[in-house]
């Protein structure tokens, strides 16, 4: 199965009838029919765990846990929202209780941000520099507003998503973001007026 | 930065691709988690005549002290009344030992929790 270029909103409306016949498949004593849940989320689950700690194994790990205990729970989902939006709550709840027992590594956030002169020396060099020095700066922020900004673009920038996921008001979501991103743009304040990048 | 130049940078994350053996290893944890037996549930049934006996138990110590006293019990008297029960039952005791008992879990808890 090809996981690469996976669009989590596409797929959701495209997979819902298959995820909830799945579902009713496994309460019926049917457990191979979980694998093909597995294999039709296991590319969001791990991707937005290594979002969460950026660590490999550990996303992995974490993933596994979160399908382990969507197993467990899988009569528990009432379907008063799709299956994903479930799914994706519960993986979300876990991720975030994994990182608040072992935290993931990250520089503080002082030095997190303008790790180097960001004066452009080539274009390429400095896309990536501004991706690294903004994704080590979001890191890096306190957990409710870096769980808000990885959500938030984890779900092609869907508000109501990312509250689900969270099980936040969209209001609070909304501030969070705003916040968050008010920081960011603080602790970054040399990029402030660089080019823009190129578009891909 | 501007919010674009944010929004930017950061929709455009980098997508990894899970191991080829994820799927078979979550399916191996759950096909061991589903031929598992099932936890022993609390066995409610042959504890409630225990439960219901030291509620019993309790009403009744209540009662005697709350009634048996010949004199008006003031707030004093009470409390001299309750230190007295404590001293016969050997309450400290039994706090110290809780006491012993919750430092010792936690400190279990918290060694097993930073080691992984």
């Amino acid at each position: 199965m090809d996981d690469a270029g996976w669009s989590y909103p596409a797929r959701s409306r495209v997979k819902a009838s298959e995820d909830e016949a799945d579902v009713e498949a496994v309460l019926a004593g049917e457990i191979e029919a979980f694998e093909r849940i597995v294999r039709r989320w296991q590319g969001p689950l791990v991707n937005l765990a290594w979002r969460f700690c950026r660590d490999r194994a550990r996303a992995e790990e974490m993933a596994q846990e979160a399908f382990l205990r969507a197993y467990r729970a899988l009569n528990r989902w009432r379907k008063d929202a799709a299956f994903s939006t479930w799914l994706f709550a519960l993986a979300t709840n876990l991720y975030r209780t994994e990182l608040r027992r072992i935290p993931a590594w990250t520089v503080p956030l002082g030095e997190a941000a303008e790790a180097r002169d960001p004066r452009p020396i080539d274009g390429g060099l400095e896309d990536q520099d501004r991706a690294s020095a903004v994704r080590s700066a979001m890191l890096a922020l306190p957990s409710k507003y870096r769980e808000v900004l990885i959500l938030f673009y984890f779900h092609d920038m869907d508000v109501g998503a990312t509250a689900r996921s969270l099980n936040l008001p969209e209001g609070t979501v909304k501030a969070r973001l705003s916040r968050g991103r008010e920081i960011l743009r603080r602790k970054l304040p040399h990029w402030l007026g660089a080019p823009h990048m190129k578009e891909a | 930065m501007q919010d674009d130049d944010l929004d930017r940078v950061l929709s455009r994350e980098e997508d990894i691709v899970p191991s080829s053996g994820f799927a078979g290893n979550v399916m191996d944890a759950v096909r061991s988690q589903a031929s598992a037996p099932p936890p022993i549930p609390f066995p409610w049934g042959r504890s409630i005549p225990g439960l219901a006996a030291a509620l019993g138990l309790l009403l009744v110590v209540a009662v005697r002290f709350g009634s048996g006293s010949e004199a008006p019990a003031g707030n004093a008297a009470l409390l001299v009344k309750a230190l007295e029960a404590a001293t016969t039952f050997g309450v400290g005791w039994i706090a110290l030992a809780l006491f012993a008992s919750f430092v010792s879990v936690a400190l279990s808890m918290r060694l097993a929790g930073g080691r992984r």
